[in-house]
């Protein structure tokens, strides 16, 4: 027993000094923009003082599959890589990755849960059904919530809904954002809201919670909200 | 720090022994296909079973804590809701379908009838957050229960990790659900050779066999596919089933093809429970068929059957009952764990 514990804890120690050695850690931090506003939801809903009175409740996605890579070739890839990024969570805004290939000139990630971990059954951590982006009535991950009033909306108490989600072809919404980057350490991905908004009609789109065609289209125009800030 | 990394290998050590001592084997009766859940991510174990057991009749997993998985799934009746057309939840609301009789779940990949659920794991959210059945969430079912006195050490005796959390509350609930496995029928000692038909049961296991067999497949009386089976829409309910699911045209008024193991006890019949009795199903399949663009193909051509084969097809259904299923003592309420000494 003694022996045992003695080579478990001598192999343990040897993973740590290794990983110490070759410390080279990138982070990367999410951003969430209105104009020129950073949409922070920790304390409070977010409103925007414009014509539209906008106001956001709600804003959360996952994050999977990172990748860092070179002409277009894929150097690094993430391992078990979910992350719930939140916009009321600060802790969830910034995700520290462990790489050694330091050079690399695009960053990519998926925007939700993959079909072959969204038919795997009850999962921990970012992914426990407790995190509120599972459905319930039909199984399956809601890849990006967004949710807040418009003036816009002609529904009730003007709100509008989006629950983007679903693994199954013809309304598979997972889609993979590729960001070029500058740089190789501290990267910074901005999610505008601005250009989410303004290409949604929210006067005939304003409620979105199962897959559909629409949560296909919108998913794309959210990939397409992503950008990085290069210095 | 040194002390400690040893301790805490130790306590790995001796955790995971004790849970290796514990692991329950994978039970497949004989000529049964291989099960389609993934056992390795969730081993069965002792414990664990135990800790589904009590979930699986706990009542705080509704919002008013009245209403439990049991509550529409009975042991007695094949783990399902009897007497209702329509299974009724939280305030005796009335839910959209009959609630299904639960068993042989390792044997199933999709769940509902119109499989919206991919996953046993996940199956009990759809229940647990319907409004018409528990009206609550698992975030805060996993907190009421984090703040009893005995959920945290049966979790802790589970898991090896007294926080509970939803992943873990549904392992354990899929846990009990797969020891749920009924092969004890008077069917299942036939195909033993450990005892025999009599000629009524043998006539109509072979006029079962001629025209039910095919979507009701031995040995698990289903082949867990969806089908159209020619039943006239109720324009109360407007369910097209499995196209609500798939968005697809072809799918349209399809439905699971439940196992009719048990059938006896699992009263009424069919996905809104319109049938009584099994005379009036087999009445459906010889002279109700409606046919619509998605019909099964098996039953375009209709299915002949007199009065007296119908009767001797019921005979042989009646052996699909398993009284050491319905009446087994691991399976019912778990009156140990509820006990107000071992409770709070």
């Amino acid at each position: 027993m003694k022996k045992i514990a003695f080579i478990l804890f001598f192999v343990f120690d040897t993973v740590l000094f290794v990983e110490a050695q070759n410390d080279s850690t990138i982070s990367i931090s999410f951003v969430f923009r209105y104009n020129d506003k950073i949409v922070d939801l920790s304390d409070s809903s977010f409103i925007a003082n414009d014509s539209n009175h906008l106001q956001i409740d709600a804003l959360r996605f996952y994050v999977s599959n990172i990748c860092f890579l070179k002409n277009s070739t894929v150097l690094f890839q993430e391992k078990n890589s979910f992350h719930l990024i939140d916009a009321s969570n600060k802790n969830s805004q910034t995700l520290f990755i462990k790489n050694n290939k330091a050079s690399f000139d695009e960053v990519s990630f998926n925007l939700g849960i993959d079909s072959v971990t969204s038919v795997s059954g009850a999962m921990g951590g970012d992914l426990d059904p407790t995190k509120g982006m599972y459905w319930t009535w039909q199984s399956g991950y809601i890849n990006f919530k967004l949710e807040g009033k418009s003036v816009n909306c002609p529904t009730r108490n003007n709100t509008f809904e989006f629950h983007l989600g679903g693994y199954l072809s013809p309304f598979n919404c997972l889609k993979t954002v590729f960001l070029k980057s500058t740089n190789p350490k501290n990267i910074v991905v901005v999610f505008d809201l601005n250009q989410f908004l303004s290409s949604v009609d929210l006067s005939t789109q304003n409620q979105i919670m199962s897959p559909n065609k629409q949560a296909v289209l919108l998913s794309e125009k959210a990939i397409k909200s992503f950008k990085i800030i290069n210095p | 720090m040194k002390i400690k990394a040893v301790l805490f290998f130790c306590f790995c050590f001796v955790f995971f022994a004790f849970q290796l001592a514990n692991e329950k084997p994978v039970f497949v009766p004989k000529n049964w296909p291989k099960p389609v859940y993934n056992f390795s991510k969730n081993p069965l174990n002792e414990n664990t079973i135990e800790l589904g057991r009590a979930l699986f009749y706990e009542p705080q997993l509704s919002r008013n804590n009245i209403v439990s998985c049991a509550s529409c799934h009975s042991q007695y009746t094949a783990f399902t809701h009897v007497d209702h057309a329509l299974s009724h939840g939280i305030e005796d609301k009335i839910g959209r379908r009959n609630s299904p009789a639960l068993m042989n779940l390792a044997w199933q990949q999709l769940f509902m009838w119109d499989g919206a659920v991919n996953h046993l794991d996940v199956q009990a959210l759809a229940p647990i957050a319907n409004p018409l059945e528990m009206d609550e969430n698992i975030s805060n079912v996993v907190k009421k229960l984090q703040h009893t006195k005995h959920y945290p050490k049966l979790f802790y005796k589970a898991f090896g990790d007294s926080i509970i959390t939803g992943e873990h509350t549904l392992k354990a609930l899929s846990q009990f659900m797969l020891t749920l496995v009924s092969h004890n029928s008077k069917y299942d000692s036939v195909m033993r050779k450990e005892t025999v038909f009599t000629a009524q049961e043998n006539s109509g296991y072979l006029l079962f066999k001629k025209n039910c067999g095919s979507c009701h497949t031995e040995p698990l009386f289903t082949n867990n596919e969806f089908k159209s089976n020619g039943l006239p829409i109720d324009t109360t309910l407007n369910d097209y089933g499995r196209y609500e699911i798939t968005k697809n045209k072809k799918d349209s008024l399809k439905f699971k093809v439940p196992s009719l193991r048990n059938i006896e006890f699992s009263y009424p019949y069919m996905h809104d429970g319109r049938f009584k009795k099994l005379s009036d199903v087999l009445k459906h399949y010889t002279t109700g068929v409606m046919h619509n663009q998605s019909l099964s193909e098996e039953l375009k051509t209709p299915i002949v059957l007199n009065a007296n084969e119908r009767v001797d097809i019921v005979a042989f259904l009646l052996t699909l009952t398993d009284r050491s299923f319905l009446f087994n003592p691991n399976f019912s309420y778990p009156k140990n764990l509820f006990l107000d000494s071992t409770k709070d």
